[in-house]
């Protein structure tokens, strides 16, 4: 009876050790560094529970005081890392966005001028009875399409001449 | 007998079995699951929410290529995996040596814990110093 209330606390303060070496090592890795907050808690309630049943019975308290001082730098440091997320996440999108704008502003800028190289624009202007029309194409596709067409085409036995005259 | 019995019986050694068996653990889970299929199922909770990988990511694939010895490919997948390999792997012989010395040597108790928590500190920073410089960093 005297050894079992001397030794009260002991086995909820190994418990309290394992768990708060465990969530340290845990909360150095970013990985997996927030969900060490949970193992964290554990420990400390363990170690809470331990060194109270300790103190009512008069008995050691270095582990549970070990595995309590482990326990709540572990869970800190957990803890921590939702700040660097947080800082992370947040140096991360104003380093973006000024990038992902004018990224943005280009490709626009590039489908206005694929556009605008095969367009046809009419340009109407009317003043009373007087009227001009403009209609300009470029064609461009046609003319690509003409010198791919060329391209292909065996020229090594084609007749070429040419003829310059005034 | 009897000696080994108390020994077994005290604090240090049931801290440092269970730990063994906590690394132990960590192997095994580094053995089963294949580098090759990709299927770990701790996902990085740092890339889920920043969206950009973290100075951890790849530590399960580093690890189980190492226990494969595909040591290049581990570096490829983090360049810190080996360090952190051999911390593990320093620990679990660490514990199962220093709960020999302990039982066969229980005089010698209270020097072998302080030289032990010197030790393990001291390996565990140098192992955890990036992933420690990474988290002060932004803290």
């Amino acid at each position: 009876m005297e050894e079992s209330k001397k030794n009260s606390g002991q086995s909820l303060g190994i418990a309290s050790l394992i768990t708060a070496i465990i969530t340290f090592v845990m909360a150095v890795i970013p990985c997996v560094g927030m969900l060490a907050i949970i193992p964290g808690i554990i420990s400390i309630v363990l170690a809470a529970v331990g060194l109270s049943q300790a103190q009512r019975d008069d008995s050691p308290r270095g582990i549970i005081m070990a595995g309590l001082i482990i326990g709540v730098v572990a869970t800190m440091i957990s803890f921590s890392q939702f700040f660097v997320a947080g800082k992370f996440a947040k140096n991360l999108e104003s380093d973006k966005w000024p990038e992902k704008i004018e990224d943005i502003v280009n490709d626009v800028q590039d489908n206005v001028i694929r556009d605008l190289e095969d367009a046809n624009v009419n340009i109407k202007v009317e003043d009373g009875d007087d009227k001009v029309e403009i209609n300009v194409g470029t064609g461009k596709s046609d003319r690509k399409k003409t010198l791919e067409e060329l391209e292909g085409a065996d020229t090594t036995k084609a007749n070429v001449s040419i003829s310059i005259g005034k | 007998m009897n000696n080994r019995k108390m020994g077994l019986s005290e604090p240090y050694p049931v801290i440092n079995i269970a730990l063994a068996g906590v690394i132990m653990l960590i192997l095994i889970y580094s053995g089963i699951y294949s580098p090759d299929a990709n299927s770990y199922p701790v996902a990085c909770i740092h890339e889920k929410i920043t969206g950009e990988e973290c100075v951890s990511c790849g530590l399960s694939h580093s690890f189980s290529l190492i226990l494969r010895g595909r040591i290049e490919e581990a570096y490829n997948w983090n360049s810190y995996g080996m360090r952190i390999f051999l911390f593990f792997a320093g620990q679990l012989i660490m514990r199962i040596f220093f709960t020999k010395i302990y039982i066969n040597h229980p005089e010698s108790g209270k020097q072998l814990i302080i030289y032990d928590i010197a030790g393990s500190s001291a390996l565990f920073l140098a192992a955890f110093m990036p992933f420690l410089i990474y988290i002060f960093k932004f803290s």
